[in-house]
C-alpha cells in the first residue's frame, strides 16, 4: 500500500511539475529575430530605415494626381463602363459624397504617411549621431507633405505634435482649423529648410529647394503672397533649378530627376504589384490607368483609359505652344500616323494624358498596368516660376519679377520671344492663371488651384461653392470618432 | 494547488486483494451464424485481468476464484456475463447488438459508452465511410452528421473542406479542432481506409479541450490490430471516371450574334454582325475545357495480434485527375501507417502509430475573374479554338472583351504549378495502471510537413492589355516550408465507487501543444527556352532587377499552449448522470496580462428508461434526457501575437534610382486582445423504440460567440492601418449567435434474408451577428463584378455574410415609367426602358449607395441528410443524400462586357414593353444594369445524391476454397445528381470565407466519379 503511495505521488508530482512550471515562460517568448516597434532606433541605421518606410507613401499619392484633374475641368473619369471604380466616376460629376472608396484611400494612405514620419519624430531624442538632424528635417518635410495633402483634400484634420496618433485619438483630438494645420505645415517646413541640404545625400531624398518651394506652395495656398514670393524668390535666386530646353525632354523614363524637378516621387518597375494593395506598388499605379485602352502601336503601353483630357482642354493651347502634344495625345490622329489601334472606354474623348502615360520599354513586371516606372514630377521649377510670378503679382509686390518669371516658362513653351506677356495686374493674374493651366497640365494640380483662386465654380461642372471645395470625410471616419468631427458642410 | 491535487488522489487511492485456482476455457461463436469471433474480449468483472478470443473463437482464462464474473464481449454484440463455479469448458454464444448503446466511444482524453455519454456527438463509423468512398475523409461527414456542414471552395482534386459544426460563429476560422488519435492533426491528408471512427463533439462535452473548442472538436481514431488474432489482409481497389456535373447554359455563336447585334442597335451603334448566316453553333468552351478524367485507388491494410502485441499496416495510393486540365489540375496521395500496440508489463502498455503521407498536387487558376471556367463562360462561342496554324486564337483585345479574359484552353497549356508535401505525423503513448482503477497515460503526438512549391511564369501574350500577359521576363519561384508540431498529453484516470451506486471517475492533466512554421523563398528570372522543363532557379539565373531582392525567408512566432484540465464524472446507478469539466489554458498569442483563461462547463443525463416506473414499456427501449452547459474558447487570431507591433511592415522606396528596404510598423498592435468565449447550451433526448429497430436523436443547442476576434478590424485611418504591409488590429469587438434543432431518426428492419436501414437527419440553423463593436456596426468583405462596393457583410441583426446591394423593382417598360422613378444616374447611368427599376429605399429622391438593403443570405436555413441501405443475399446496396434550403448565392461569374458570352437567360431580355419585367434589356452603352442587386442573387438551395452503391459479395463456399474471406465487387457513383435551381457550377460550393463565402466566380464542379471496386479480405 505504501509502496504504490509513494510511486503513484511520485508520478503525480512529476507530472504536474512539468506541466505547471514552465507554462509562463514556455508561453511569453519574444517572436524569432523580430524588433518590437516600441523598441527600435536604437542605431543611426535604424532613423535611415524607418525614413525608407516615410518617404514609402508618397508612391500612394498617385491617386491624389489622378484625382486632382479627374476632379477639374481638364479631364474626365473614363474607364471601362459607368461602374469602374465608381469613386472615380463620381469625383468627375462632382456627386460624390462620404461613401466613397478612393477618398477613404487618399485619407488612409496620406494618414498613413504622417503616422511613419511621426514614427521617426516620436524617438527623434532616442540617441544621438552625427547626420540625425538631416534625418529629423526629412522626417518633418514628409510629415508636412502628406498633411498638406491632406488639408487640401479635407479642410480641418487632427494633428499631433511629434508622435504617431493612436486608434482612441480618433474620438479626443479635435480636427484642427485649417489655420492651424497651416501652421504646423509651415513650422516643419521651415524646420526643414533650416536642416536640409542644397543636394539630397541620395536621389529622391528631399532637398533644401524642395522644402522652400513646397513652404512657397503652402503660402500661396494661404495668400500670403508676401511670404510666398520670399521662399519661392529663394530658390530662383539659389539658381539650383532650371528649365528643361525641351518640353518634351521633361516626363520620359530617361530624364527623370532632371534639372528642373525639385521635388520628384520615385516609381520603378523592378517589383511587381496587385489590385489587393495598391498602396503597395513601387510603381506608379496612375500611369496604368491613365493607359491607352486596349492600345497596340509604338511607343506607348496599354491601359485602362481613366482621366481622359476634355476636347476643351487640349484647345485651350494656342497655335504654336510645344506643350500640347506633349500634354495631351490625340490618339485618332496618333493612331492614323503611327498604323496603332486602341479601344474606346467610358466617356472616351479621343484623348489621353500623354505626360503619365505607360511607355514602352520598362520591365512591365506584373501586374504590368500597376508598376509602370515613371516618376511623378510633383513639384516642376516651371511651377515654382509660376507660383512665384502669381505671388509677386497677385501680392502687389512686383509685376515686372511676375511677367519675366512668367515669360520664361512662356518662351521654352514657343521656342520664341513672340509669345510674351506684357499685361500688369489682373490682367497678368489671369495669363499666369491659364499659363499654369497649360504648363501643369495632367501633374494634378488644377482642381486645386481652381478652389484656391475661387474659380471652380466658374469651370467645373456641378461644383458647389460651399461645398465642393473639400471632399468629404469618409463616413467610416465620422463613425469612428463618435461626434468628435462634423463633416464637412453640405456633405 | 499541486499538494491538494495529491492528497485529493491519494485519498482517493485504495487496495485491491487476489485469488486463484480456476480455470475456464472454451470457444465464443456468433450466435446466429455460428461463426466464431475472434478477438473477443473475456475480462473478470471490475478487474483489468482478462484476456481475448484467438481467430478461431478460443479463450482460456485461470486463476479465477468461485463466484467471479467473467464478462463476454465483442464490437457489435451484446455482453454476456458468465459466473465461475468450476474449471470447465464452456460455449458462449453472443447475440448481435440491437443498438449500439455499449459501444466506447472517444468523448475527449477518456472514452466512454454510448449510454454513459451526456453531450452532443455524432459518431461516424468506419463502415460508412466504407460506404460513402470519400476521396478525403472530411466528405464521411457530409449528410451523415446532424449539425455539421461539409463545403468545398473548389470541386478539384485535392482542395480542402470547410467543416463547420453548428455555424458559424466567427468572422475568423470556423474549422473545429481536429485530434487524430489524441494529437492535434489535420484530418485533410488521411487515407479515409486508415480511420476506424470519427467522433463529432458539438456542444459543451467539447470542454476539456477548452481553448480550442469553440468551433467543436473532431476526434479521429485509426485502425488497430486485435489481441490474439491471426494475420488478416484486407484489400480495396477501385477505378473510375469523372465528368463535369454541370455545365452552365451559356449561348450559342448565333444566338451570341443576334443578341449582340440587339445590343448595339440599342446603344444606336453599327451592327457587328450584319449577317449571321451559317455562324452555327460555334465553339462550346465549356465542352472543350471539361474532360473525362481517371481516378485509382488502391490499398491495403494487414493487421493482427498476438497475446501481447498488436499491429496493423497499411499502405494507399490514389491518383485523381481534374475535369479541367486533367493532371494540372490533379492530384495523388500516398500513405503508409504502421499501429502497434505491447504490453511491456501487465501493467505497462505502448501504443505507437505512425504515418507517412506523400502528397502531390497541381493548379489552375480558379474561382476568380479570369480564371479557367470563368473565362470558358465568357469567351465569345463565335471563336475558334485553334487558328489555321494549330495555335491558341486569341481572345480580342478589343474594347468589350474584358481585359481578363483570354482562351481558357491556352491558358491551360501555359499554366504550370507543382506541389509536394510530405509528412510525417504519429504518436507514441505509455499507459502505466500501477493499480486497479488508476490509469495514467503518457502521449506525446507529432505532424511534421515539409513542403516544395515551383510556379513558372512564362512569357506569353495574349493580345494588348490583357492582364496574364507577361512579355518581359520569364520567372520561376521556388519555396519550401517546414511546419512541425507536438501534442504532449500526461493525465491520470481514477475510478472509484462509494456506497455501491455512487460512481466516481476524476481525469486530471495537462497539455502542451506547440506549432512552429519557417520557410524559404526564391526567385529566378529568364527560363531557359521559356519551358517548364527547365524551369528551376538553378537554370534561370538572369540578372535580377535592380532593387529586386530575388529571396525571402520566414520564421513565424512559436505557438506555444499549455494547459490543465480536470473533469469529474458522476452517476448514481448509472441512471442519473452528471459531468464537470474545467480547464485552464494560456496562449501565446495573446499578451501576457491575458494569456491565461479559465473553461467550464456541467454535463447532466438521466436515462429514464432505466427507471422503475419504465419497467412495462415495452415499445420504449431505452430514452436519455441530457443536458450540458458550459464555455469554450478559441484564441485563432488570424496568425500569431497581436498584442505586440512588429516592424514587418513594408516600407519600400527607390533611392538613386534603386528600390530600397527599409523598416516600418507592420500590424496595428491590440494588447488588450483576449480569448474569444462560446458559451454552449445543449438539450438533448435519445430514444430507441421497438428493439431499438428505431431510433431517434433529438437535440436543440444555443450557442453564443462572445469577444470574437475580429481580424483587422476597420479603426481610423489616423492610425496608419493602411500603410503597405501594415494593417488594422484585431480586436475582440463582436458577438454572434446560432441556434436550432437537429433531429435525427434511424430505421432498421430485417424481413427474411432482407435487411435495410433507413436514416434521417435535419438541422435548423438560425444565425445572427449581434453586434459589430467597430463604429459602424458591420464589416463588408468580397467583390463584385469590377470595382463595384464590397457586397457581402458581417452586420448587426443580419446573418453572417449576408449580401448587401440594391433591391429590383422590375424592369422600366416605356419611358414614362423612367421619368416617373427618382434618377438612376448616380448608378453609372441614366436609366432607359428596358433597364433595371431599383426601389428608392431612403425615399430621397435619387437612387445612390444609400439605397442598398439585405438581399440573400449564403447561410441555409435546413440541411438534411437521408441515407438508405439494403442487403439481400449477397447484394448490398447504399444511397446517402444530403439537401439544403435557403441559401443564397451571388452569381459573379458574368464578365458583363459587351461582346462576351452571356447566359442562355438573356434570350427572355426585355425588348419592348411588356416583354419581360426581369431579365433587363441588353446593351452596348452605359448601364446601370450591372449594379450589385437582387438580380444578381440567386436561390441556391439544393438537392444532391451524393452517393449510390450497389455491391456483391462472392458466395462463401466458392471463396473459401481460396481460402479468402470475403470478395466483394461493387459498382458506385458519387456526386449521382444535384437537383437545384441555382444556374452556377455547383449550389454546394463556398469557399469558406465567414463573410464573402456566398459569392461565386464560377466554383470548380466537384466531379461526378463512376467507379467499379473490388474488397478483398483474407
Amino acid at each position: 500500500m505504501k509502496k504504490y503511495t509513494v510511486k503513484i505521488g511520485l508520478v503525480l508530482v512529476i507530472m504536474l511539475t512539468i506541466i505547471t512550471a514552465c507554462s509562463d515562460e514556455f508561453v511569453n517568448q519574444d517572436p524569432p529575430y523580430t524588433i518590437d516597434s516600441e523598441n527600435y532606433f536604437n542605431a543611426p541605421e535604424d532613423y535611415e530605415k524607418a525614413l525608407v518606410g516615410a518617404y514609402d507613401l508618397l508612391q500612394a499619392s498617385y491617386l491624389n494626381a489622378m484625382l486632382g484633374e479627374i476632379a477639374s475641368d481638364n479631364t474626365l473619369s473614363g474607364g471601362e463602363s459607368a461602374t469602374d471604380v465608381v469613386g472615380i466616376q463620381q469625383i468627375d460629376d462632382m456627386i460624390h459624397t462620404p461613401v466613397n472608396a478612393q477618398l477613404k484611400n487618399i485619407w488612409d494612405w496620406m494618414f498613413a504617411g504622417v503616422y511613419r514620419a511621426s514614427y521617426i519624430l516620436e524617438f527623434k531624442d532616442k540617441i544621438d549621431f552625427d547626420g540625425k538632424d538631416q534625418i529629423i528635417a526629412e522626417a518633418r518635410f514628409l510629415k508636412a507633405y502628406y498633411n498638406f495633402e491632406l488639408v487640401k483634400w479635407f479642410g480641418p484634420i487632427p494633428l499631433k505634435e511629434d508622435a504617431r496618433f493612436v486608434i482612441s485619438d480618433v474620438t479626443s483630438i479635435p480636427r484642427s482649423p485649417v489655420e492651424d494645420v497651416y501652421a504646423s505645415i509651415e513650422s516643419d517646413l521651415i524646420y526643414a529648410i533650416a536642416h536640409l541640404n542644397v543636394t539630397a545625400p541620395q536621389v529622391g531624398r528631399a532637398t533644401k529647394g524642395a522644402a522652400q518651394a513646397l513652404l512657397g506652395k503652402v503660402y500661396l495656398y494661404q495668400n500670403k503672397f508676401l511670404n510666398a514670393a520670399n521662399v519661392l524668390d529663394d530658390v530662383i535666386l539659389d539658381g539650383n533649378y532650371d528649365l528643361v530646353t525641351n518640353y518634351n525632354a521633361i516626363f520620359e523614363n530617361n530624364t527623370e530627376n532632371n534639372i528642373e524637378s525639385v521635388f520628384e516621387i520615385q516609381y520603378t518597375d523592378a517589383q511587381g504589384a496587385g489590385f489587393e494593395c495598391l498602396q503597395c506598388s513601387e510603381g506608379n499605379v496612375a500611369v496604368g490607368f491613365n493607359g491607352i485602352r486596349n492600345y497596340d502601336g509604338p511607343l506607348f503601353d496599354s491601359g485602362y483609359s481613366f482621366n481622359v483630357p476634355t476636347e476643351e482642354a487640349y484647345n485651350a493651347y494656342e497655335v504654336g505652344d510645344n506643350r500640347r502634344d506633349v500634354s495631351i495625345l490625340n490618339i485618332v490622329t496618333w493612331a492614323a500616323a503611327n498604323n496603332a489601334t486602341y479601344g474606346e472606354g467610358y466617356k472616351h474623348t479621343g484623348y489621353y494624358n500623354r505626360k503619365y502615360l505607360p511607355r514602352k520599354g520598362d520591365l512591365n513586371t506584373g501586374d504590368q498596368n500597376l508598376t509602370n516606372p515613371n516618376n511623378y514630377r510633383a513639384i516642376r521649377y516651371s511651377d515654382v516660376l509660376l507660383m512665384a510670378a502669381e505671388a509677386n503679382n497677385r501680392g502687389g509686390i512686383d509685376d515686372t519679377k511676375a511677367r519675366t518669371y512668367l515669360n520664361l516658362v512662356r518662351r521654352r513653351a514657343f521656342g520664341d520671344t513672340n509669345h510674351d506677356i506684357s499685361a500688369s495686374g489682373a490682367a497678368l493674374t489671369d495669363f499666369i492663371y491659364q499659363e499654369r493651366r497649360l504648363e501643369l497640365m495632367g501633374e494634378g494640380h488644377r482642381f486645386f488651384d481652381l478652389v484656391r483662386t475661387g474659380r471652380a465654380a466658374q469651370y467645373i461642372d456641378g461644383f458647389i461653392t460651399g461645398k465642393h471645395e473639400v471632399f468629404p470625410v469618409p463616413i467610416e471616419e465620422i463613425q469612428f470618432s463618435n461626434g468628435n468631427w462634423q463633416q464637412n458642410p453640405n456633405y | 494547488m499541486r499538494t491538494h491535487l495529491l492528497q485529493l488522489t491519494l485519498l482517493l487511492f485504495s487496495a485491491i486483494g487476489f485469488s486463484q485456482s480456476i480455470t475456464i476455457k472454451g470457444v465464443i461463436n456468433d450466435a446466429k451464424t455460428g461463426q466464431p469471433l475472434p478477438g473477443a474480449s473475456v475480462t473478470l468483472q471490475n478487474t483489468l485481468k482478462g484476456t481475448t478470443s484467438d481467430f478461431d473463437g478460443n479463450f482460456e482464462i485461470s486463476e479465477l476464484k468461485l463466484g467471479d464474473v467473467l464478462v463476454f464481449s465483442y464490437i457489435g454484440f451484446e455482453n454476456k456475463t458468465y459466473v465461475a463455479n468450476t474449471s470447465e469448458t464452456i460455449n458462449i454464444q453472443l447475440n448481435e447488438a440491437l443498438n449500439n448503446l455499449q459501444e466506447v466511444v472517444m468523448v475527449g482524453y477518456t472514452a466512454k459508452k454510448t449510454k454513459d455519454i451526456t453531450g452532443a456527438v455524432s459518431v461516424v463509423s468506419s463502415k460508412t465511410i466504407e460506404e460513402l468512398k470519400p476521396i478525403k475523409v472530411e466528405q464521411a461527414l457530409q449528410s451523415t452528421t446532424p449539425g455539421v456542414t461539409v463545403t468545398s471552395g473548389s470541386g478539384a482534386p485535392g482542395s480542402g473542406f470547410n467543416i463547420r459544426i453548428r455555424g458559424i460563429s466567427s468572422n475568423g476560422e470556423n474549422g473545429p479542432l481536429i485530434l487524430i488519435d489524441g494529437y492535434q492533426g489535420d484530418i485533410d491528408l488521411l487515407n479515409p481506409n486508415d480511420v476506424e471512427s470519427i467522433t463529432v463533439l458539438k456542444d459543451a462535452q467539447a470542454a476539456v479541450y477548452g481553448a480550442k473548442g469553440a468551433n467543436g472538436v473532431i476526434l479521429v481514431t485509426t485502425k488497430k490490430g486485435i489481441k490474439n488474432s491471426k494475420t488478416r489482409v484486407s484489400f480495396n481497389s477501385y477505378t473510375g471516371f469523372q465528368e463535369t456535373s454541370k455545365k452552365i447554359n451559356v449561348l450559342n455563336a448565333q444566338e451570341y450574334a443576334l443578341l449582340l447585334n440587339e445590343s448595339y442597335a440599342n446603344a444606336g451603334l453599327a451592327l457587328p454582325y450584319p449577317s449571321v448566316v451559317g455562324i452555327g453553333k460555334g465553339t462550346d468552351w465549356q465542352d472543350e475545357v471539361f474532360e473525362k478524367a481517371p481516378i485509382t485507388n488502391n490499398d491495403f491494410t494487414i493487421s493482427g495480434g498476438s497475446e501481447s502485441i498488436t499491429y496493423a499496416l497499411s499502405a494507399s495510393k490514389i491518383k485523381q485527375d481534374g475535369i479541367v486540365g486533367l493532371e494540372k489540375s490533379g492530384f495523388d496521395r500516398s500513405t503508409a501507417r504502421i499501429a502497434m500496440g505491447v504490453d511491456l508489463t501487465k501493467k505497462l502498455k505502448f501504443n505507437t502509430n505512425i504515418i507517412y503521407t506523400d502528397f502531390n498536387r497541381k493548379g489552375l487558376n480558379e474561382n476568380g475573374l479570369g480564371s479557367v471556367l470563368f473565362n470558358a463562360i465568357n469567351t465569345p462561342p463565335t471563336q475558334a479554338v485553334y487558328d489555321s496554324n494549330g495555335n491558341y486564337t486569341l481572345v480580342p483585345s478589343t474594347p468589350g472583351h474584358g481585359n481578363e479574359v483570354i482562351n481558357p484552353l491556352a491558358q491551360i497549356a501555359n499554366t504550370y504549378n507543382s506541389y509536394n508535401q510530405e509528412r510525417i505525423n504519429g504518436n507514441f503513448t505509455l499507459e502505466y495502471t500501477p493499480i486497479k482503477d488508476l490509469k495514467f497515460t503518457s502521449r506525446y503526438g507529432f505532424s511534421t510537413a515539409n513542403d516544395v512549391s515551383k510556379s513558372f511564369s512564362m512569357l506569353v501574350d495574349y493580345g494588348s492589355g490583357k492582364v496574364f500577359n507577361n512579355v518581359s521576363r520569364s520567372t520561376v519561384s521556388q519555396n519550401t516550408q517546414k511546419y512541425s508540431n507536438f501534442t504532449f498529453d500526461l493525465f491520470a484516470e481514477y475510478k472509484k465507487t462509494i456506497h455501491e451506486n455512487h460512481n466516481f471517475k476524476i481525469t486530471l492533466g495537462g497539455t502542451l501543444y506547440q506549432a512552429k512554421a519557417q520557410g524559404l523563398y526564391a526567385t529566378g528570372f529568364d527560363v531557359p527556352y521559356n519551358s517548364w522543363e527547365y524551369a528551376d532557379i538553378d537554370l534561370a539565373n538572369g540578372p535580377v532587377p535592380d532593387g529586386v531582392v530575388p529571396t525571402g525567408s520566414y520564421k513565424a512566432p512559436t505557438y506555444r499552449r499549455p494547459s490543465l484540465f480536470a473533469t469529474l464524472d458522476y452517476d448514481f446507478k448509472g441512471k442519473y448522470l452528471l459531468s464537470y469539466i474545467a480547464r485552464r489554458d494560456q496562449s501565446s498569442n495573446f499578451g501576457p496580462t491575458y494569456s491565461v483563461a479559465y473553461f467550464n462547463s456541467i454535463l447532466g443525463g438521466w436515462i429514464i428508461s432505466d427507471e422503475a416506473f419504465f419497467e412495462n414499456v415495452k415499445t420504449i427501449n431505452f430514452l436519455k434526457l441530457r443536458a450540458s452547459y458550459g464555455t469554450l474558447g478559441n484564441d485563432n487570431t488570424g496568425g500569431g501575437s497581436i498584442y505586440r507591433s512588429l516592424l514587418n511592415g513594408e516600407a519600400e522606396y527607390v533611392l538613386n534610382g534603386t528600390l530600397i528596404t527599409g523598416t516600418a510598423p507592420g500590424v496595428i498592435a491590440n494588447p488588450e486582445a483576449k480569448w474569444e468565449s462560446d458559451t454552449k447550451f445543449d438539450l438533448g433526448l435519445d430514444a430507441k423504440f421497438f428493439d431499438s429497430k428505431l431510433e431517434f436523436i433529438f437535440d436543440y443547442y444555443n450557442n453564443t460567440r462572445k469577444d470574437l476576434l475580429i481580424v483587422g478590424i476597420p479603426v481610423s485611418g489616423i492610425g496608419g492601418g493602411a500603410a503597405p504591409g501594415s494593417g488594422n488590429p484585431t480586436v475582440n469587438a463582436g458577438s454572434v449567435k446560432n441556434n436550432g434543432l437537429e433531429f435525427t431518426v434511424n430505421y432498421k428492419n430485417k424481413i427474411k434474408d432482407f435487411k435495410y436501414n433507413l436514416g434521417f437527419n435535419i438541422t435548423t440553423i438560425n444565425n445572427k451577428v449581434v453586434s459589430v463593436n467597430n463604429g459602424v456596426g458591420y464589416i463588408e468583405s468580397g467583390s463584385f463584378g469590377v470595382g463595384q462596393l464590397p457586397p457581402t457583410r458581417m452586420q448587426e441583426g443580419q446573418t453572417m455574410g449576408a449580401f448587401y446591394g440594391y433591391v429590383t423593382d422590375g424592369i422600366f417598360q416605356n419611358q414614362a415609367e423612367v421619368d416617373a422613378h427618382p434618377s438612376q444616374v448616380a448608378l453609372g447611368a441614366e436609366a432607359a426602358p428596358g433597364d433595371i427599376r431599383y426601389k428608392d429605399l431612403n425615399n430621397d429622391g435619387v437612387i445612390d449607395n444609400k439605397d442598398r438593403a439585405f438581399i440573400g443570405k449564403p447561410i441555409a436555413d435546413y440541411t438534411l441528410g437521408f441515407n438508405l441501405g439494403m442487403n439481400y443475399k449477397n447484394f448490398d446496396f447504399v444511397a446517402y443524400s444530403f439537401a439544403s434550403v435557403g441559401n443564397d448565392m451571388v452569381r459573379n461569374y458574368e464578365r458583363t462586357e459587351n461582346k462576351l458570352n452571356k447566359l442562355n437567360y438573356t434570350l427572355d431580355r426585355w425588348t419592348g414593353e411588356g416583354t419581360s419585367n426581369e431579365v433587363p434589356r441588353v446593351t452596348a452603352g452605359a448601364t446601370s444594369n450591372n449594379v450589385f442587386s437582387d438580380y444578381f442573387v440567386e436561390d441556391a438551395s439544393f438537392l444532391r445524391i451524393q452517393n449510390i452503391q450497389l455491391g456483391y459479395s462472392l458466395p462463401e463456399n466458392f471463396i473459401k476454397k481460396a481460402k479468402l474471406e470475403r470478395v466483394r465487387l461493387y459498382a458506385s457513383i458519387n456526386n449521382v445528381y444535384t437537383f437545384t435551381k441555382y444556374r452556377g457550377f455547383d449550389p454546394a460550393a463556398n469557399s469558406g470565407n465567414p463573410i464573402s463565402g456566398g459569392i461565386d466566380y464560377g466554383y470548380y464542379p466537384t466531379p461526378r466519379i463512376y467507379m467499379l471496386g473490388l474488397n478483398v479480405n483474407f
